[in-house]
């Protein structure tokens, strides 16, 4: 068997079983990362020395019979996300160079369990696009084809998952950055709640709807990984004081009585047609085991992606103020204050970037504001109690994850509209600040999978995860050939 | 065109981003189709009540207003430029 196809449960078996060290554990996702990528480019830094020291330290743990869920596991970190020591570039000419004096809370977690860290992966700047294409490193390969783009912003690690070039990588998501790559690359991630995970040490793009999450080979990894990451933090002024369920709890227990919710919106003449049929066909396959399908509409969906980019990109432009290149990150030229800082976000961010921070200061500035920033929070209340009415009706809410399966990289380079556009089925998650998890329900006859997200009420993601695992105890997933 | 080249230049100078000429062409024709999906939204006939947002979601408890350890002020300039105990900027005052 190749243990880099096993599952982290399954991982945890072998390692208490003493069927394989974490040493030796981590070394066969080392030998498949050099032979495989280079074919796909899914990580940015592979951090080798590192995890034989974490591994031999889990082992202690391991011996001692004292693991955890993730002691020993390897895992893969976005580029975005903190790690004391370790070179984290938010795949941007700006952070080439940038090593945090700090953990993330999420970090600080994984460390706790005993994790072992396999290095840093590819995304798009700054976490701005989906597709992968607009890193200054790495432009990500899908695995299913390498022609093709594994989806964004957290493409590299959705690539890796899939490659088995890691069993489990976290991911963020600011309008789908988790759930789309997890579509395009055939695997499962989970976006939680808002507030449900810190905040801290995630490199911010847009503060209000910024959520780490997991990205995992199916939905029972991802309530493991959930488990270790979750929780209030003192640190992050935004992360929720609520409880944390054991999200594993529900897992296995049937969908019957469950009501499923499908918008109109979502199945509309935008969204191709092979998608639709898988989406429509899983929902039957979830009717078949007892769940209640249960037509309703979003009609704010017409307004989402102006309201998403006109949000995201106000706050994107107040976080990235910071990058001056005076305290951190690249340093222009400049005779002056004002012309080094100019010369530094000039050279240092790449064009998308640089876009949508225009475009942010456009919707904050004197004279627009009322019409397009404050506009934007008023689709957002809307979207929000949208989105309550029809969990009046329902459990949970089933759409497409996205309006095609992964396209072909370039189709999208110069036009940013469209980019845009191929957000509307994830980006009112993020606003309404729901749970959403995208899980695979098919593939497309050239063999590329496509994924259906199933969102929840807020807080509530034991139940979406229940809901995707019981459609995937009946689903057989296809593994890229590489 | 839903943005001239004036307006991009002003938004430049807000955003601290420099483009040539051509650069400036460039940008100002993707932000007008940018913008002109943007302005969809106008006719969107509702008006944001800021007395509606986040009354149900319990954030984190500030906590006591104590000095706490910080980092290491080397820590902190291991990411900078040219430091010599402090942050290294060109002169600001003649």
């Amino acid at each position: 068997m190749d243990i880099t196809r096993a599952k982290i449960r399954e991982l945890r078996k072998a390692l208490d079983g003493k069927e394989i060290g974490a040493e030796e554990l981590c070394g066969e996702y080392f030998k498949k990362i050099k032979v495989t990528d280079p074919k796909l480019l899914s990580y940015i830094t592979v951090t080798e020395d590192k995890a034989k020291e974490m591994a031999a330290a889990a082992q202690k743990l391991i011996d001692e019979g004292k693991s955890s869920a993730l002691t020993g596991i390897p895992l893969a970190i976005k580029d975005n996300i903190c790690v004391e020591g370790v070179r984290t570039t938010c795949s941007s000419k700006m952070l080439e160079n940038f090593v945090p004096p700090y953990n993330a809370t999420v970090i600080e977690k994984l460390n706790a369990e005993g994790y072992v860290l396999l290095g840093k992966t590819s995304m798009d700047e700054f976490a701005m696009g989906g597709s992968n294409q607009t890193s200054a490193f790495a432009k990500t390969k899908n695995p299913y084809d390498t022609e093709r783009v594994p989806g964004g912003s957290s493409g590299g690690s959705a690539a890796a998952v899939s490659a088995s070039l890691a069993p489990a990588a976290l991911g963020s998501d600011t309008g789908g950055s988790i759930r789309q790559p997890s579509a395009f690359c055939g695997v499962t991630g989970i976006k939680p709640t808002y507030g449900r995970v810190s905040r801290y040490g995630l490199v911010a793009f847009a503060s209000s709807l910024d959520q780490i999450g997991p990205i995992c080979s199916d939905a029972r990894d991802c309530a493991v990984m959930l488990n270790a990451i979750c929780g209030q933090d003192a640190h992050d002024a935004t992360s929720a004081r609520v409880g944390v369920p054991d999200f594993t709890a529900k897992l296995g227990q049937p969908v019957k009585g469950m009501k499923i919710a499908m918008p109109k919106e979502f199945f509309s003449d935008d969204i191709d047609n092979d998608v639709k049929a898988a989406v429509e066909n899983a929902a039957k396959s979830l009717e078949a085991q007892g769940a209640e399908l249960v037509e309703c509409s979003i009609p704010g969906l017409k307004y989402a992606i102006p309201a998403y980019y006109l949000i995201a990109c106000a706050e994107a432009a107040s976080n990235l103020s910071r990058f001056d290149g005076i305290k951190y990150g690249f340093r222009g030229e400049g005779r002056t204050f004002e012309e080094l800082i100019r010369d530094s976000r000039s050279k240092g961010f790449g064009e998308e970037v640089k876009r949508r921070i225009l475009l942010g200061n456009y919707a904050l500035s004197s004279g627009y504001f009322d019409a397009y920033y404050k506009k934007a929070l008023a689709l957002k209340q809307e979207i929000i109690k949208e989105y309550s009415e029809v969990f009046e009706l329902a459990d949970v809410i089933l759409t497409p994850t996205a309006p095609t399966p992964a396209y072909k990289i370039g189709a999208q380079d110069n036009d940013p509209v469209k980019m845009y556009m191929a957000d509307i089925c994830t980006v009112t998650v993020n606003i309404a600040t729901l749970p959403g998890i995208s899980t695979t329900c098919g593939y497309t006859a050239e063999g590329l999978p496509i994924g259906m997200s199933i969102i929840g009420k807020r807080f509530d993601e034991q139940t979406i995860l229940q809901c995707a695992d019981a459609f995937e105890q009946g689903f057989e997933p296809v593994a890229p050939k590489l | 065109m839903a943005i001239d080249t004036n307006t991009i230049r002003h938004l430049c100078e807000l955003s601290k981003l420099d483009y040539d000429e051509n650069g400036l062409e460039k940008v100002r024709d993707e932000m007008s189709d940018i913008i002109d999906l943007m302005d969809t939204i106008k006719s969107f006939d509702l008006t944001y009540d800021d007395t509606k947002d986040n009354n149900s979601i319990k954030f984190s408890e500030t906590r006591e207003d104590a000095a706490l350890p910080s980092f290491p002020t080397e820590k902190l300039l291991a990411n900078a430029e040219n430091t010599d105990g402090c942050y290294v900027v060109p002169k600001v005052v003649e």
